[in-house]
C-alpha cells in the first residue's frame, strides 16, 4: 500500500550545533559554572576538599531526585518520600542497635522503604479515582507517624554500634562513597530515562496516559513500579543519612520531597508531565549544592539561603512562559 | 419505600451530611469513654488551639475550588508571625489591633505575590507555592535575626486570645466571623460563585467573560490574608513567635479540606465540608489521649483516617455507580 | 434601516503565523435560520467567535441592524443580544443547572444571589423546551443532549436576538437531533435569527433558509438552499468535485478472523455477538448511547466484559488490557483521538511508533533510527500531509490525525482492525482518503470493524452491518438487503417502547 500523492515526509532532523546547545541543561551548566565562581570569591574556603566534605549530606536528597523525576515525568507526584526516609532510617537504626549483622539492617532499610514505596504505589494505581497528592499526602503523615510511634518519647535515636554506619560514610581518598554511587545512579536513571523504551513509556504516560493505554503501554504496572522504586531510593537515601547524622529522629529528612521536586523542576521537568530531562535534574541539584556549601562557608544562615533557593526556582520556572511569550509577541507583529 | 430510599441516597450523597453523622458518632464513642471530653471548657480548648487550622481551611477551600494548592500558608503564617513579634518585642509597636493589622497586610501581600506568579506567570501552584514556601520560611528566620519572642516580650498582645466576649474567646469569635463571611461569599455572591466556575471549567468561564487569572488571583490573595492573620493569631495562642513556628501546618490544612470533600482538581467543595474537616481532625487530636492512645500516634491515626476516608470515598461512589448501572434495563 | 440583522464585511483575523479569516463577508436576516458551512479549518469557529467578541478581527467591519458595533470582549456581544451555544458545551459540570443557564447574568438582590427566583426562572425557559430533567441537577450528570439544552436555555435567558450553534447535532442521536430541530423552528417562530454551523447536509436541507459557504478562510458563496444540490455544496466546500466518496473494493471474503460470543457488560451491553471475516468491512451501527463503542472497548481490553468469550481464528483468547489485544493482533482506533488516539504534543513519528517500541528495541534501548524509517514509510504510506516525522500531531487537521491513527494499525501485524469513528470531524477531502485506505486494508485481508453513526458511511463501506440498540444487537443485515430506513427501524427498536 502506497501515498497516491507520493508525498515524502522527512525523517531525519538537521539541527545546527548552535540550535543543540542553544537548550535549559547548558544554561543551567553556565549557571553552574557562575555559582562555583560565585561561591570561590565569597569565601577561601570554597575549596575541592571542603566542598567534598560538606557535600554529602546534601547528596542524600539526590538518591530522592531520580526517582521523582521519573514520577514528575509520568505526571504524577510523591510528597511522602521525606516520610519514608524517616521511617526507614528508623527501622534500620532500631535494628542496628540490636546488633543484627549490618548485612541484614542495610536490606530491612532499603525493603522498608520499597514497602512503603509499593504502598503507595498500590493505592494510587487500584484508585486510580485518587490524586497521588492525596494519597501520598496521607502517607506521608502515616509513615511519619508510624516512625514516631518507633522513635518513642525520646523522638530520637542514636547509632549505638556505628561501625558499619561509619563504612557506608567513607570515602574513597577525599572522595566519599555516596558522591560515587550518586554518580553512578545518575548515570543509569538518566540512560533509562532518555535511552529505553521504558523511559519512552514514561513520557507517553505523561504525555497523555489514555492515549499512552490506548497503545498497548501497561500504565498501572510502570507507575506501580515507579513508585515502589522511589520508596526503595528513599530507603537507600535513608541508610546513608543515618550513617551521616549518626542517627535518626522525627524531623529526619523532612522537607526532602519538596527539595527533590524543587531540583527536578529546576532541571527543567514539569510538573505536569511528560517534559524535561534528567540530565538537567541532575545539574540543577549539583548548583544547588554547591549554592548550599558555597553560602555556608560565609556561615551564612541555612534558612536564608532558602531565600535564595526559592527565587531562583520560581525565576527558573517562568524564564520559558516568559520567553514563550516574547515568541509570540515577534510572531504577531511579524505577520502583520 | 422510593422515597425512603432517595432520603438515603440523599444523605450519602451529601459530604457534609455523612461527615457530621461521623462527627457525632464520634463525639458519642469518645464522650462514653471519657466524659471530659463533652464539657464546654474542654471543647473551647480544642477549638481555640484549632482556630489557626480552621481560618486556613476556609482560606485553602478558595485556592482547592479554582483548581489551585497553596503549600507557602505555614511560611506565610510564620512569616507574618515572626514580624508581630519582632515589632512587639522591640517595643516599635504595642497596640494590639496595629500587630494585627500588619500581619495581615504581610499575609496580603505574601498571598497576592503567590498569585501573580500563578495567575499570570502560569506557573504551577504547587511550584510557585512551593518557591514562596522557602521564601517567606526563609524571610521569618532574617527577620528573626536568631532569636525569638517570648510570653514576656509579647507585652498585651498575648492576652488578646485569653479575652473573651459572651463567654467565647476573641480568636474563636474571629474565626467565626471569617467562616460566616466566607458563607456568605460562596454562596451567594456573583466572586464566590466564579471560584466555582473557573475550578470547575476555566476555559467556559474565559468564554463567558469571565476573567479566570483574576480569579485565582484572588483566592491566593484571600489564602495570603487568612494565613498573615493566623501569623499573629498563632503568635497571641501560643504566646511566643519563633520562625519555625507550625512547620508542615499547611498539610494539615490541605487534609482538613480533603477530609472536608474539597476535590483536589477543583470546582467541588463547600465552606461547611472545610469546617467539618478542619474539626473532625481536631477532635481526633483532642480525643486521642483521653481514649488512652498516646499522643505520639496522633500522626499515625491521621494518615490513617486520611486514607480511609479517600478511599472509602472512591468506593462509594463505584457502588453508586454500579447501582445506577445495574438499574438500567437493557 | 437595513434589511439585515447583522452584517459583517470584509472581516480578516489574523493568528501567529496565519490568517485565520481572510474578508469574509456576511449577511445575516431578521428572522432566519442561516447555515454556515465548509471544511474543518476552514475558519468558521474563528467566525462565530469573532461575531460573538471572543476574537478580535484585525479589519473588517460588523453592523447590528445597521449600526456599526465594536465588540471588545464576550459580555459586549451578550448585551447586544448575541449568544453562541459552542461545540464542546461550555457548561460547568460541578453546577447545577440552574447556575450554568444563569451565569455571567445571575438573578442579585443587593449583591446577593437569589437562588429560589433564579431556579425559578430557569425551570420556565426548561419548560419552554419540554426539558426532562430539573433545574437542581448538577450539569456533569446530564447527557449531551441534555447540555445541549440548557446552553440554548441559557441563550434566551439573555433575551437574545441571534443565537449561533456550533455543529449542535455533532453528538446527538437521530432522535435528539429531532428535538433540536424542533426547537430550533420554535426560536425561529419567536423571532429569533440563527447562525449554525455543521457538517450534517441533513441538518442544513432540514433546517436552514440561505447557506453561506468559507474555504480556506475566505467567503465563498451565500445560496438558498432551495434549489442547491450536495454536488453544488461539496464543490464549493472542497473546490474540486468528488466523485467516488465511497471507493469500496471487492473482496473475497476469507475466513473468519474474530468471534465475539455473548458478551455482556452490567449497565452497558448484553449477549453481543457477531463475527468478522479476513477483508471484511462490518459496519457497527446504533444510536450514539447504544453500547457500540463500550462493545469495541471490551473486545480490547479497555474495560472487562463481565461474561463472554472472544475467539480469534478459532481460538479463545483471554484479554486485559490493550497491550494484550494488540499481542494477539487486534487493535482499537479510539473514537476521540486527541484524547485517547494520539499524544498530541510528540511528534508524529514517536506516535506511530509508541504501540511496537519494545518490538523493536535492542535489550530495552530503543532503536531510533529504524523507528524513524518504519514511521516515514507508514506515514507516507497513508498519505499524510506532514512535512516531517517530527512535526507535532496537534499541528495536523482531524483528517490527517486520524490517518496518523490509522498507520498505528499498520506499525505491526495486526489481524483485526477497530476504527470508532474514523471520520468524525473530518473534511470531505480527507474522508474519501480515510475510505480509501480502508478499502485497501479489506484487500490485504484485515478484518475491520468500523463503528459509525452516519448512514451514508455505513451503507457505502460495509460488507455487512451490525446494529445495536439499548446494549443489543437488534440486527445484522448483508450489504444486499440493507436500506437506511430498516437500519434506523433496528436501532430505534427498543428506544421507542
Amino acid at each position: 500500500m502506497a501515498g497516491k500523492s507520493g508525498r515524502t515526509i522527512a525523517h531525519t532532523q538537521n539541527k545546527s550545533l548552535l540550535k543543540r546547545l542553544m537548550c535549559w541543561e547548558s544554561m543551567l551548566v553556565i549557571l553552574f559554572i557562575i555559582v562555583n565562581i560565585y561561591c570561590s570569591s565569597l569565601s577561601s574556603t570554597y575549596q575541592i576538599n571542603n566542598v567534598l566534605r560538606e557535600m554529602p549530606k546534601y547528596l542524600t536528597e539526590v538518591f530522592l531526585l531520580l526517582p521523582m523525576a521519573y514520577i514528575l515525568v509520568m505526571g504524577d507526584i510523591d510528597i511522602s518520600v521525606g516520610s519514608i526516609v524517616c521511617l526507614s532510617a528508623t527501622v534500620a537504626c532500631i535494628l542496628g542497635n540490636k546488633g543484627l549483622p549490618f548485612g541484614l539492617v542495610l536490606l530491612v532499610g532499603l525493603l522498608t522503604g520499597a514497602l512503603c514505596g509499593l504502598i503507595n504505589g498500590i493505592i494510587v494505581t487500584k484508585f486510580t479515582e485518587l490524586p497521588p497528592m492525596i494519597v501520598t499526602l496521607g502517607t506521608q503523615i502515616l509513615f511519619r507517624g508510624i516512625a514516631e510511634i518507633a522513635l518513642g518519647s525520646g523522638g530520637s535515636i542514636s547509632l549505638e554500634h556505628a561501625e558499619g554506619f561509619r563504612m557506608l560514610a567513607g570515602r574513597v581518598g577525599r572522595i566519599p562513597y555516596i558522591l560515587f554511587l550518586v554518580l553512578i545512579l545518575a548515570v543509569i536513571y538518566i540512560i533509562i530515562l532518555s535511552k529505553t523504551t521504558f523511559g519512552r513509556k514514561l513520557y507517553a504516560i505523561g504525555s497523555n496516559k489514555l492515549a499512552a493505554y490506548y497503545a498497548g503501554v501497561k500504565v498501572q504496572k510502570i507507575r506501580l513500579i515507579v513508585f515502589t522504586l522511589t520508596g526503595l531510593m528513599a530507603g537507600l537515601s535513608a541508610l546513608f543519612l543515618t550513617a551521616l547524622q549518626y542517627g535518626v529522629n522525627t524531623t529526619t529528612a523532612s522537607g526532602f520531597e519538596m527539595n527533590a521536586i524543587s531540583m527536578a523542576v529546576f532541571g527543567g521537568i514539569s510538573t505536569a508531565g511528560g517534559k524535561g530531562r534528567l540530565q538537567g535534574g541532575v545539574i540543577a541539584a549539583f548548583i544547588i549544592i554547591s549554592l548550599r556549601v558555597g553560602l555556608g562557608q560565609i556561615n551564612l544562615n541555612p534558612q536564608v539561603i532558602l531565600i535564595i533557593l526559592g527565587a531562583l526556582l520560581i525565576l527558573a520556572v517562568m524564564a520559558p512562559n516568559i520567553v514563550e511569550q516574547f515568541k509570540l509577541m515577534k510572531k504577531r507583529s511579524s505577520v502583520k | 419505600m422510593k422515597n425512603s430510599k432517595s432520603i438515603l441516597k440523599k444523605l450519602t450523597a451529601s459530604r457534609e451530611v455523612s461527615l457530621i453523622i461521623v462527627l457525632v458518632i464520634l463525639c458519642v464513642a469518645i464522650g462514653l469513654r471519657s466524659p471530659s471530653f463533652l464539657t464546654l471548657k474542654s471543647i473551647a480548648d480544642m477549638f481555640k488551639n484549632n482556630v489557626v487550622t480552621m481560618i486556613m481551611a476556609v482560606g485553602m477551600l478558595g485556592v482547592l475550588l479554582v483548581g489551585g494548592i497553596d503549600i507557602s500558608i505555614a511560611s506565610t503564617l510564620a512569616f507574618s508571625g515572626m514580624a508581630v513579634g519582632m515589632l512587639l518585642k522591640r517595643g516599635v509597636i504595642t497596640s494590639t489591633p496595629l500587630a494585627i493589622l500588619i500581619a495581615v497586610g504581610i499575609g496580603l501581600v505574601c498571598g497576592l505575590l503567590v498569585g501573580l506568579v500563578v495567575a499570570k506567570g502560569n506557573v504551577a501552584p504547587i511550584i510557585a507555592s512551593m518557591g514562596f514556601m522557602y521564601i517567606y520560611r526563609g524571610l521569618a528566620y532574617v527577620i528573626s535575626n536568631n532569636e525569638w519572642a517570648s510570653a514576656d516580650s509579647l507585652g498585651d498582645f498575648k492576652n488578646f486570645a485569653l479575652g473573651k466576649i459572651l463567654g467565647i474567646n476573641n480568636v474563636v469569635w474571629i474565626m467565626i466571623l471569617i467562616y460566616i463571611a466566607f458563607f456568605i461569599l460562596m454562596k451567594w455572591t456573583t466572586l464566590g460563585r466564579k471560584l466555582y466556575a473557573v475550578g470547575s471549567n476555566r476555559e467556559a468561564a474565559e468564554i463567558s467573560g469571565i476573567n479566570a487569572s483574576n480569579v485565582i488571583l484572588f483566592s491566593h490573595t484571600m489564602m495570603g490574608v487568612l494565613a498573615g492573620l493566623c501569623g499573629a493569631l498563632a503568635v497571641s495562642i501560643y504566646a511566643s513567635a519563633q520562625a519555625n513556628m507550625l512547620y508542615g501546618k499547611e498539610m494539615d490544612v490541605i487534609a482538613a479540606c480533603v477530609i472536608g470533600g474539597v476535590s483536589m482538581t477543583g470546582g467541588r467543595g463547600s465552606v461547611l465540608g472545610a469546617f467539618l474537616g478542619a474539626l473532625i481532625l481536631a477532635i481526633i487530636a483532642k480525643a486521642l489521649p483521653l481514649v488512652g492512645i498516646e499522643a505520639i500516634a496522633q500522626n499515625t491515626v491521621k494518615g490513617v483516617i486520611i486514607l480511609v476516608v479517600i478511599i472509602l470515598n472512591v468506593l462509594t461512589q463505584r457502588s453508586m455507580d454500579k447501582n445506577s448501572l445495574k438499574e438500567r434495563e437493557l | 434601516m437595513s434589511d439585515y440583522i447583522l452584517e459583517l464585511k470584509d472581516i480578516t483575523k489574523i493568528f501567529p503565523g496565519v490568517k485565520a479569516l481572510d474578508g469574509v463577508k456576511f449577511q445575516l436576516k431578521k428572522g432566519e435560520i442561516h447555515a454556515l458551512m465548509g471544511e474543518n479549518g476552514a475558519g468558521k469557529s474563528t467566525f462565530i467567535k469573532v461575531i460573538t467578541g471572543v476574537h478580535r478581527a484585525e479589519e473588517g467591519e460588523m453592523f447590528l441592524e445597521g449600526e456599526k458595533v465594536n465588540f471588545k470582549k464576550t459580555k459586549d456581544a451578550q448585551e447586544a443580544g448575541i449568544a453562541a451555544v459552542y461545540q464542546h458545551p461550555t457548561s460547568y459540570p460541578d453546577l447545577t443547572v440552574a447556575e450554568n443557564i444563569f451565569k455571567g447574568h445571575e438573578v442579585l438582590k443587593f449583591g446577593m444571589i437569589q437562588w429560589k427566583e433564579m431556579n425559578r426562572q430557569a425551570e420556565t425557559l426548561l419548560e419552554q423546551l419540554n426539558a426532562d430533567f430539573k433545574v437542581t441537577d448538577e450539569m456533569g450528570t446530564l447527557s449531551v443532549a441534555q447540555q445541549q439544552m440548557v446552553e440554548i436555555a441559557k441563550a434566551l435567558s439573555t433575551n437574545a436576538r441571534i443565537i449561533i450553534l456550533d455543529e449542535p447535532t455533532a453528538a446527538l442521536t437521530k432522535n435528539e437531533s429531532e428535538e433540536l430541530y424542533r426547537i430550533v423552528d420554535k426560536l425561529k417562530e419567536n423571532g429569533v435569527s440563527i447562525i449554525f454551523i455543521s457538517h450534517r447536509f441533513e441538518d442544513m436541507y432540514r433546517l436552514a433558509d440561505r447557506v453561506t459557504v468559507l474555504r480556506d478562510s475566505q467567503y465563498i458563496g451565500t445560496y438558498d438552499v432551495d434549489g442547491i444540490t450536495n454536488a453544488d455544496l461539496i464543490k464549493a466546500m472542497v473546490g474540486r468535485e468528488i466523485k467516488d466518496l465511497f471507493p469500496k473494493p471487492e473482496v473475497k471474503l476469507g475466513e473468519e478472523v474474530i468471534r465475539v460470543e455473548n458478551f455482556s457488560r452490567t449497565g452497558y451491553f448484553k449477549d453481543v455477538s457477531f463475527k468478522v471475516r479476513a477483508g471484511e468491512i462490518i459496519g457497527l451501527t446504533g444510536l450514539v448511547g447504544a453500547g457500540r463503542t463500550e462493545v469495541v472497548e471490551s473486545i480490547c481490553g479497555v474495560t472487562r466484559p463481565d461474561s463472554g468469550k472472544v475467539f480469534l481464528n478459532g481460538k479463545e483468547v483471554t484479554i486485559k488490557e490493550p497491550s494484550d489485544a494488540m499481542k494477539n493482533g487486534i487493535i482499537l482506533l479510539p473514537e476521540d483521538r486527541q484524547k485517547q488516539g494520539l499524544i498530541l504534543s510528540w511528534g508524529l513519528g514517536d506516535n506511530v511508533t509508541l504501540p511496537i517500541i519494545s518490538k523493536y528495541a535492542k535489550g530495552g534501548f530503543n532503536d531510533t533510527k529504524k523507528e524513524r524509517e518504519l514511521a516515514k514509510d507508514l506515514l507516507e504510506s497513508v498519505d499524510t500531509k506532514a512535512v516531517s516525522i517530527f512535526d507535532k500531531a496537534s499541528t495536523l487537521s482531524g483528517g490527517n490525525q486520524q490517518k496518523v491513527v490509522v498507520a498505528k494499525a499498520l506499525a505491526q501485524e495486526m489481524k483485526v482492525v477497530i476504527m470508532d469513528e474514523p471520520t468524525k470531524g473530518v473534511d470531505v477531502g480527507a474522508k474519501a482518503e480515510i475510505y480509501q485506505i480502508m478499502g485497501e486494508l479489506a484487500k490485504e485481508g484485515y478484518a475491520i470493524i468500523m463503528i459509525s453513526s452516519e448512514m451514508p458511511e455505513i451503507l457505502g463501506m460495509s460488507d455487512r452491518i451490525v446494529i445495536m440498540c439499548n446494549g443489543r444487537v437488534t440486527g445484522q443485515l448483508d450489504r444486499q438487503e440493507t436500506t437506511q430506513e430498516r437500519i434506523l427501524e433496528l436501532a430505534m427498536e427498543k428506544s421507542e417502547k
